[in-house]
């Protein structure tokens, strides 16, 4: 029964254009991660030619403003870009879980209080909020992962909470009610499961949300100093001006379309999740 | 209806609370002396007396609850404290931003959503066509892009490679340009990062109108209108748009926070003098005060705009007014 339910998923999802799009894109990225040593021809921290170089044979995409092959810091960048995103991603939607169920499955005031903070999250601006607490809490490659996946959660908790209260009204729910089984295990044992799709939905969307966050955080500087990204490639692309000369071709583009690519990797494995999860959108697009 | 508007009132005050007392604590619980997120990296270079005398000024001596209150009354009465790296107080600083991202958020705001209902309508009319899905591709890619790469690549392309539009600032300063020159420099400036905040923030808007749009589409007045042969661009425009634009204008008001957020970013790319630059340039220079006191503007700026919506949101459905009437 519950294979079944997975095939029925696995035969919408890769019968939609958009799915197997974008789960295509998240597979090849994932391939260019793991086998980043194989594949870049340099390694992206050391400086293996002269400064500001223009594309050659050696440096497919010429050098940075200290030597460094681009190529490399590209390649290895979609590890960062890709860990920070679905770590970040991962965080928030087990915190959305958790609210969403407890909050959907109490009710009451519990579920009031709890909807009110989401409402408050989701009132502050939230990348102010993450340039004020990344600066104060400093930059690292945790830090960042930890800023965005405190504001991100609220979202998927409002959903997922929605999703809840049309589960708690299912009969084996009541049933389970009924004869005295603990609230934990009623949550665990049978809602959970019945919100894990939607929360996969939410999860890949969150990861697209954070790729772009954090993205522009590397840009204003507040990027972990000891790994690179593809934002923190650009904030130096704009640190030296490269976008008002030539290199902009090759330093500037590059990184901006693979950050596009990798969120409409995600983007489109999301939206076609959703429909799975909701047929009247099927039919309205 | 009264109840409606308290609790929602009471919201933001908690909100403008919560993140006061966030500012007041982060520099009294990091790790490390508050002194330097106070007033700068310099302390080291202090003497004790020098120390004691900062210390004395921002209170640091006092109690704890006796600081956060006298930090939340500075700053009700508009005191955001000094900024010791551009050496003024900081008020002046804000006074001197702001109305340059008013200007970028507002205008952006206003086209991003006039460009977003005229698109989002013609996708939901012509649904299932090639036109709708050429749309929504388009618009799926679009809010795909980082703002800052959308900025730099316009530059990059119309300031750099083309010369049409000047590279940075909100207007060239050296020249003393009156009148109608001074203005049309200012625009000049102001095209290109408002091309990049409407480039960003006009798929919420396609999105949400076409959305609508489809399902006023499905009601039965629609189908109604058509069968007494009212003509197509008369129920497009007027009983379709007009009802559909109602969502619309509830996000209307709540996209300023995302404006000013995103804005943060795009002014820093053109180096437009706004707060979000000025939030860019403390962050550089590790002005802790001045970190806050933009995010502070920022955060009511976006409350102020979320009340307005609240207020006018009832005035604008009546359906909604008249429920809660009861």
């Amino acid at each position: 029964m519950k294979s079944n339910r997975w095939a029925y998923y696995w035969k919408t999802l890769s019968s939609s254009k958009l799915g197997l799009f974008g789960l295509s894109i998240l597979f090849l990225f994932l391939i260019i991660a793991l086998f980043a040593p194989l594949l870049a021809p340099f390694n992206p921290m050391e400086r293996v030619g002269q400064p500001f170089g223009e594309p050659s044979s050696t440096f497919l995409l010429g050098t940075n403003d200290v030597g460094q092959d681009i190529l490399s810091e590209l390649i290895y960048g979609s590890r960062i870009s890709l860990m920070i995103g679905v770590i970040a991603a991962l965080i928030s939607i087990v915190l959305g879980i958790i609210v969403g169920i407890v909050a959907g499955y109490y009710g009451g005031k519990v579920d009031n209080f709890l909807m009110r903070v989401v409402d408050l999250v989701l009132v502050v601006p939230f990348l102010p909020l993450m340039i004020l607490l990344a600066a104060f809490i400093g930059p690292s490659f945790w830090n960042i992962i930890l800023v965005i996946s405190l504001i991100s959660w609220a979202s998927p908790a409002r959903v997922i909470r929605s999703q809840v209260l049309n589960l708690k009204t299912k009969g084996y729910v009541e049933a389970a009610k009924s004869i005295g089984t603990k609230a934990s295990t009623i949550m665990l044992k049978h809602i959970m499961p019945g919100v894990i799709p939607i929360a996969l939905s939410q999860f890949v969307m969150a990861a697209s949300s954070a790729i772009l966050i954090e993205a522009s955080l590397s840009f204003l500087g507040l990027g972990d100093p000891f790994v690179k990204s593809w934002g923190t490639i650009l904030y130096y692309a704009q640190a030296r001006g490269a976008f008002l000369t030539d290199a902009w071709l090759w330093w500037v583009l590059p990184p901006g379309l693979l950050i596009t690519t990798l969120v409409i990797g995600f983007a489109f494995t999301g939206y076609s999740l959703e429909e799975i999860m909701n047929p009247r959108l099927r039919k309205e697009r | 209806m009264l109840k409606f508007y308290g609790g929602k009132f009471l919201q933001y005050v908690i909100v403008i609370v919560l993140m006061l007392t966030l500012n007041f604590l982060l520099p009294r619980l990091m790790p490390g002396n508050p002194l330097v997120f106070l007033a700068g990296e310099d302390v080291g270079f202090m003497t004790s007396e020098e120390k004691n005398e900062i210390l004395d000024k921002h209170g640091l001596n006092d109690s704890i609850p006796q600081q956060y209150i006298s930090y939340v009354k500075n700053i009700l009465t508009g005191d955001f404290g000094y900024s010791y790296q551009q050496k003024r107080p900081i008020v002046d600083l804000l006074k001197e931003r702001m109305p340059w991202t008013l200007l970028l958020a507002g205008l952006g705001l206003v086209i991003s959503t006039i460009i977003g209902v005229m698109f989002g309508a013609l996708s939901a009319w012509r649904r299932g066509t090639s036109i709708d899905a050429n749309l929504l591709t388009m618009f799926m890619f679009l809010s795909a892009m980082p703002s800052f790469w959308i900025g730099m690549i316009l530059v990059s392309i119309f300031s750099a490679q083309l010369g049409l539009f000047p590279v940075f600032g909100a207007e060239s300063g050296w020249s003393n340009l009156t009148g109608m020159d001074r203005l049309f420099d200012i625009l000049r400036h102001l095209a290109l990062p408002l091309t990049t905040l409407v480039l960003i923030s006009v798929t919420n808007t396609f999105m949400i109108m076409r959305y609508s749009m489809l399902n006023v589409l499905g009601e039965d007045y629609i189908m109604m209108a058509k069968a007494k042969g009212v003509r197509d661009r008369v129920i497009k425009y007027k009983h379709a748009m007009r009802n559909a634009l109602l969502p619309v204008a509830t996000v209307f008001m709540l996209s300023l926070g995302f404006m000013l957020g995103g804005a943060t970013v795009i002014e820093t790319v053109f180096a437009y003098p706004g707060v979000g630059r000025l939030m860019f340039e403390s962050v550089v220079s590790r002005d802790y005060p001045l970190i806050q006191a933009t995010f502070l503007i920022i955060t009511f700026s976006v409350v102020i705009a979320n009340l307005l919506a609240d207020i006018l949101y009832p005035l604008l459905d009546p359906k909604v007014g008249g429920q809660r009437e009861k």
